[in-house]
Parts: structure tokens; sequence; C-alpha cells
């Protein structure tokens, strides 16, 4: 794609206009892991936006693949809320189970010390216990927070169409953990990955990107994590 | 005889006696001593406004239909009722706060009065007219009928009220002379003092202040002299200052029993706009607001309204008293409702950011208390928290909920910057002693017992343990002792658990956590 025109140029750099194909100059976050941030649009989580992370199971490597971003969004001197919204369950151990109205249901917790001790300043944290979609609205619209995490049973694309506005709005990272058999449903969502587990890191698929681009990578962490494993 | 002595001394000793302007201007060229409260017998001393302009009002009756009547149908005698006499009291104290808008120099005179000095601000109220009016208006909105005199001294101003006459004198030297025709039953002196008077001929205060001041003071004691001085501002007026009280708590009958949320919050309505005009005479907010809703037979309804930082926002209390109510289920229709207010906070003005939250790395500033009162309005103050890191090896113990707080950074980045050093350093001083990918991010809130195979724990498929175990017995001053060795496990599906062995007999295996 290639423009002869400075001026013509100079315009299609806005961030509003996506041209298909390329990716738009949209503001991101660096990963974290360079090998990922090659393969997403823009080098990078996008600044404002909702993502979708689609997991076989609870617990595959997701939360690792988020902590250097949201470290360094905590960290800055200007940091706004990170808003857990509805932290799941451990009934079954795994996402997407229809809400259990019965006592045999134990909330996690986001284990403070593993976060601190991952960089993540902890007085930016919120932990909304809601499994509603009306908090995670509220969070990602209210211009308070700068990363919202939820883990959602099964929201209809309608609602996910509303919390990407609402994400837009208040200029909000919003991330939505979803089963991997949503991967059949259409989203609105800026970017979409599916992530399986692997000995030493997590293998991530770009499902849908702004830009098109498509892929499987494989993320593998810090060299402690291989300690322990071996 | 007396007459012709109480000419002379009048004319030596008391120069609050000229009964009219013009004939005080006669007099000025021999004897004017010149005191500061005589200022207005100067030569000249006609165009000197006073530096203080009270406005009195007295509270004429309460309107038969409506509205909240506390004045008692007679005026009070001395002793009778406290209770009724409290009432008074704090009837007027809620009229006082509404003056309060208008200055903070606001006086009680139970048991109908009140004096305020609008030197200061009667501009802003567009003049005397719009003061008059938008008190008269403060009191038809209590359902009192009142009667405003202004005047340089709180007791003319107030004594004219009474009597009726709501004349507007703004400097010294008109006032005695304002003064003059006035009966002297405005005064509310003794009845004994006032028939004694009365047998010498005396009736107005124009007469009054004619009478010797020496003899006045033989005759009918000096307290009434005081009196007299305090009216002419020979002496100043010294009066206690009305203070509103720290919490604001005001009940509201219903006309009839309402069952509807709408309803209810519609005839909270009320209250809260009291409470607005409260808050804004104190300057100050509110972090904790209680709404008693009370029915006819079962146990009042109590519905909490907790807040994140001092609020003065009526609107925003409305609507999130809504939310609270709106999840309340109510036992039987409402009475009474009732709204109070935990001691205030004095409320911070804060300057606004240049950048919208979140543009060109701007904070959050007044969003993010506002996102968490939303929140708890809704879902209960329990439902959000922030997390904190505890001293101390149990896992069960290292954490911690707290209460979110807005961290307050100076205005600029260099406030900032500052911040973030020591947050850093904090954080190097409290490295754990193990590594981070040795601890999962999630915790169960109670280990979850697992089964086992040959000693080995299952958990929907064997699981298979890596790495060295890292042992944590600790706890045993306080009763909560543990000795376990804690595994990193992992499932068929590759997901890492954190497990753990019992040391102790009979070493059953547990799951702890999830490694995100």
């Amino acid at each position: 794609m290639s423009t002869t025109t400075p001026e013509l140029a100079r315009l299609l750099e806005h961030p509003a206009i996506w041209r298909g194909r390329t990716a738009a100059r949209t503001e991101v976050l660096p990963t974290g892991f360079a090998a990922l941030d090659e393969c997403l649009p823009g080098k990078g989580w996008p600044r404002t936006g909702l993502i979708e992370i689609l997991v076989a199971r609870f617990g595959s490597g997701e939360l690792y693949l988020l902590l250097p971003v949201l470290a360094a969004l905590t960290c800055r001197p200007a940091a706004r809320w990170c808003v857990w919204v509805a932290p799941p369950a451990e009934q079954k151990a795994r996402l997407a189970r229809p809400a259990d109205k019965s006592r045999d249901f134990y909330p996690l917790t986001p284990f403070a010390p593993a976060l601190a001790a991952h960089g993540v300043a902890l007085e930016r944290m919120l932990v909304v216990r809601d499994p509603s979609l009306w908090s995670f609205e509220q969070a990602l619209g209210s211009g308070a927070s700068d990363v919202a995490m939820a883990w959602a049973r099964s929201p209809r694309t309608r609602e996910i169409r509303r919390l990407q506005l609402a994400a837009e709005r208040g200029k909000t990272l919003g991330v939505l953990f979803r089963p991997q058999r949503a991967a059949r449903e259409p989203s609105p969502a800026v970017l979409r990955i599916a992530l399986e587990s692997r000995p030493a890191g997590v293998c991530v698929t770009l499902l849908k990107s702004r830009g098109g681009a498509r892929g499987s990578i494989e993320v593998s962490w810090t060299p402690g994590w291989s300690r322990v494993g071996s | 005889m007396r007459p012709r002595v109480i000419q002379q001394e009048s004319e030596r000793q008391a120069p609050a006696s000229a009964p009219v302007p013009g004939s005080a201007r006669a007099r000025t060229g021999r004897l004017t001593p010149l005191k500061p409260g005589a200022l207005w017998r100067f030569p000249g001393a006609s165009s000197v406004v006073s530096t203080e302009l009270w406005v009195g009002l007295h509270l004429c009756e309460s309107n038969s239909e409506g509205g909240d009547t506390f004045l008692p149908e007679r005026p009070l005698a001395q002793g009778q009722g406290a209770a009724r006499h409290e009432q008074v009291v704090q009837g007027l104290e809620r009229l006082a706060m509404r003056a309060q808008q208008f200055t903070p120099r606001v006086s009680l005179v139970p048991p109908d009065g009140l004096v305020l000095e609008v030197k200061g601000s009667l501009h802003l109220f567009n003049g005397v007219e719009g003061l008059s009016h938008a008190l008269a208006n403060e009191c038809a909105s209590m359902g009192l009928k009142s009667m405003v005199a202004l005047a340089p001294t709180p007791l003319a101003a107030l004594v004219a009220a009474r009597a009726g006459k709501p004349f507007v004198v703004m400097d010294m030297a008109r006032l005695v002379g304002q003064l003059t025709p006035l009966s002297l039953i405005a005064l509310r002196w003794p009845q004994e003092t006032l028939e004694r008077l009365a047998r010498m001929g005396v009736r107005t205060i124009g007469q009054v202040l004619r009478l010797p001041r020496a003899g006045f003071a033989r005759r009918f004691g000096t307290e009434q002299l005081a009196i007299l001085d305090r009216l002419t501002g020979r002496n100043p007026d010294l009066r206690d200052r009305f203070h509103a009280r720290e919490r604001f708590r005001r009940r509201r009958e219903l006309p009839y029993e309402l069952e509807n949320h709408d309803a209810i919050l519609a005839a909270l309505a009320p209250l809260f706009a009291d409470l607005g005009k409260f808050l804004e005479a104190r300057q100050s907010g509110v972090m904790e607001l209680e709404c008693l809703l009370r029915n006819r037979h079962a146990s009042p309804t109590s519905c909490v309204l907790r807040l994140a930082t001092p609020m003065a926002d009526v609107c925003r209390l409305t609507e999130l008293l809504g939310e609270r109510l709106n999840v309340l289920s109510l036992p039987e229709p409402v009475r009474i409702c009732e709204l109070r207010s935990s001691s205030l906070v004095a409320r911070v003005l804060s300057s606004s950011h240049i950048w919208q939250p979140g543009e060109h790395g701007g904070g959050s500033g007044v969003q993010a208390m506002e996102l968490i009162e939303r929140l708890r309005a809704r879902l209960g103050p329990e439902a959000v928290h922030g997390l904190r890191v505890l001293p101390g090896h149990r896992p069960e113990n290292a954490w911690g909920v707290t209460e979110p707080i807005e961290v307050r950074r100076g205005a600029g980045g260099r406030g900032s910057a500052s911040g973030g050093r020591t947050r850093a350093a904090h954080e190097v001083a409290a490295q754990p002693p193990w590594p981070a990918f040795r601890r999962p991010m999630w915790l169960l809130p109670a280990p979850k017992l697992l089964s086992e195979r040959d000693r080995l724990p299952r958990r929907r498929g064997p699981l298979r343990l890596l790495g060295e175990p890292e042992r944590i017995e600790t706890g045993w001053w306080d009763g909560g002792e543990i000795a376990r060795d804690y595994y990193t496990a992992v499932d068929l599906h590759g997901v890492r658990l954190w497990v753990f062995r019992e040391r102790n007999p009979p070493h059953r295996w547990y799951l702890h956590g999830v490694f995100g």
C-alpha cells in the first residue's frame, strides 16, 4: 500500500482512519514479550478498547501474559485504577460455567504478595465482587481506570459492543476472559486471542486484530518459571 | 421640678436622646465629646455610615396549614415547659442554618427572633430589596411569616421588626430618629418596669431616651440602661454567633404511607435540600449518610450510604441513596423518614487537570472516587475493596483487603515523580524472600481437599509435581499453626496449581492456589 502524495500519507496517519490490512497507528502498550509485540498490530496491546482472551482452562497462563502491562500501567506516576471485576469462582476450575447459586463456591482472590512480587502496584488494585457486566461497564466507561479485567460467563455480542464503546469512552484497556468455545461467535472486540498453555509459557493465537494479522506464536515466561518447572 | 431636671440631664449626658436629627444638628456646636459610640453627634457626622448593618428578623406567627410550626401560640412564660423551649430553639436553629447562606454572622434571639449582619454580603443579594425578599422566601418555605428591618445595631433592627415597622436605616445618624416613635413593648422589658414607665407617661423609645441617664439607672437598673446603649449603638452589642450543629439530623413525617421506592426518594427530597444548605453553610461534606425509614409496626429500616470521599453534592447523594434504596426490601409501608449524617469533613477543593483522564498520561482525579461510590451504592460497601500485603509467611495471612484510597498527588509533575520514587523505594525494601514465580496469582479462600492415589494428589486426573517443595511451618504462637510442604503441580490440561501436603499425619493433599 504505497501512497505517493505526502499530504495524503500524512492524512492517513490519523488514528481514526483504519485502512483495510494496514495497521492503524494507535497508541499501544508494550506487552513485555518481544515476540508477541512483533506479532500484534501496532507492536503491543491497544491502549484503549476491549480485548478478548479465550482460554481453554482457567489458569492457562492468561494472567502471566498480562503481568508486564499491569506492572507498567500501575507504576506510572498518574496511574488510575486496575479493576478486577468478578474474579472467577473456583468451583469446577473452569470458566463458562453457568452461575451456580449454591453455597459451595469459592471466590478466588488475586494473591496480593504474588502481584507485588511481579512489580504490580497494589494500591491501584480494585477488586469488585459482582458477576454482572454492569460493574465492568462502569469501570470501563468512568475514565477512572487504566485497565479493567472481567471474567464473564457468556456475554452477548450486543453487550460486548457496549463494553467496547465504554472502553473507548473511558480510555481504558478492557480485558475480557472467555472460554475457548466462544471463538466461534463474532465479537466487536478490538483484539481477540486464544491461549493454550505450554510447559514454559503459552501459545498465543491471534483470532482477530485490526490490521488483519493472523497466526500463532509461542511466548515463554522468564527463566524463573522454567526453573520451577524443571 | 422633676421634668426640669430630666431636661437638663438629658442635655448634658444623654447624647442618644436627640429626638430628631434636625434638632441634634442644631445643638452640635455646644457639647460633642467624641466617643466611639457617639460618632453620629459629631458635626457633619450625619453622613457617617456605620460599619455594620444588621437585619432583624421577627417571626410573627406560623401559618396554620402545613409547614413546620415550632413557635408557641403565646410568648413563653419563664420556666414554662423546657421541652417546648428546646423545640423552639431547634426550629430557630433550622431557620438560622438557612439564613447562613446570606452571611456567616447569624445570632439567635429566642423565642422568635434572628439577627444577621449583612454589611459585607448585601451587594451579593441585590441589595436590601433582594435580601429582604430572599429572607421572606426562606421563612415562607418553612411556613412562617416574618417581619424584617435593617439597622446599624442588631437590637434596633430587631426592635423595629418586633414593632412591625420594617424600616431600613443605613447610617447611625438617622437611627435614633427612626426609633423614637416605636413602642417600648418591643424592647421586651419586664412587665413591671413597663408599667412604672407608663405611669410616668413614658410609652415610646423616644421618651425613654430623653430621660436622664443617672436617674434612669437608679430607678430602673443599669441593665435596662445598657440595653438602651446597645440599642442606639452607644455601646457595642456583642452577640454569640450561631454555629450550626456538627451533624445533620432531620426527620419528616409523611402525609401518607409510602411503599414505592421512587416515591420514598421523592419524599426525601426536602430533607436533601436541607442537607445541601447545611453542608453549604459549613463548607463541608459527608462521609456517611444514614437514611432511617420507620414503619408502623416493624423495626425501622436503616440504609447507610458510605462514601469514599467527602461529598456535598446533593444531586449525587440523592442518586447514590436511590441506588441503595432500590436494593432494599421494606417490611411495611414507610411512615416517617429520617436522614442523619455522621460527623462532617471539611471539603478540600482541588484544581482539575488540563487533560481528560487517560489522555496524555493524565490521572483520573475525581472520577476515581466516583467510580467506587457508584459501585458501592449498588453492590454494597463490601463488594469493592483494594488489596494489600501483610507481613507473614502463612499464605492466608499474607494479604488483606483494604479501603481503596486515592493517592493524593501534588499539582504538577514534580510531586507525582517524587511519589513514584518513594513507592519504588518501598517496594525494594519489601522484596519477598521467595522467587516471584513460586506464588500463585489466585488464592483459594480456604484450602480444598484433594483426592489421592498412591499418595499422590489427583484433580480430574493425576497431578504432576514440579520442582522442589517449599516448606512453610509457622504460626505456632497464635493457634493458627501450619506445617505444609508446598508444590507446584500441573494437571492434565497444563494448568498450574499450588498444592500442599500436610507434614503431620494424615498427610493429606490440599489445593491452595491457581497460577494464573
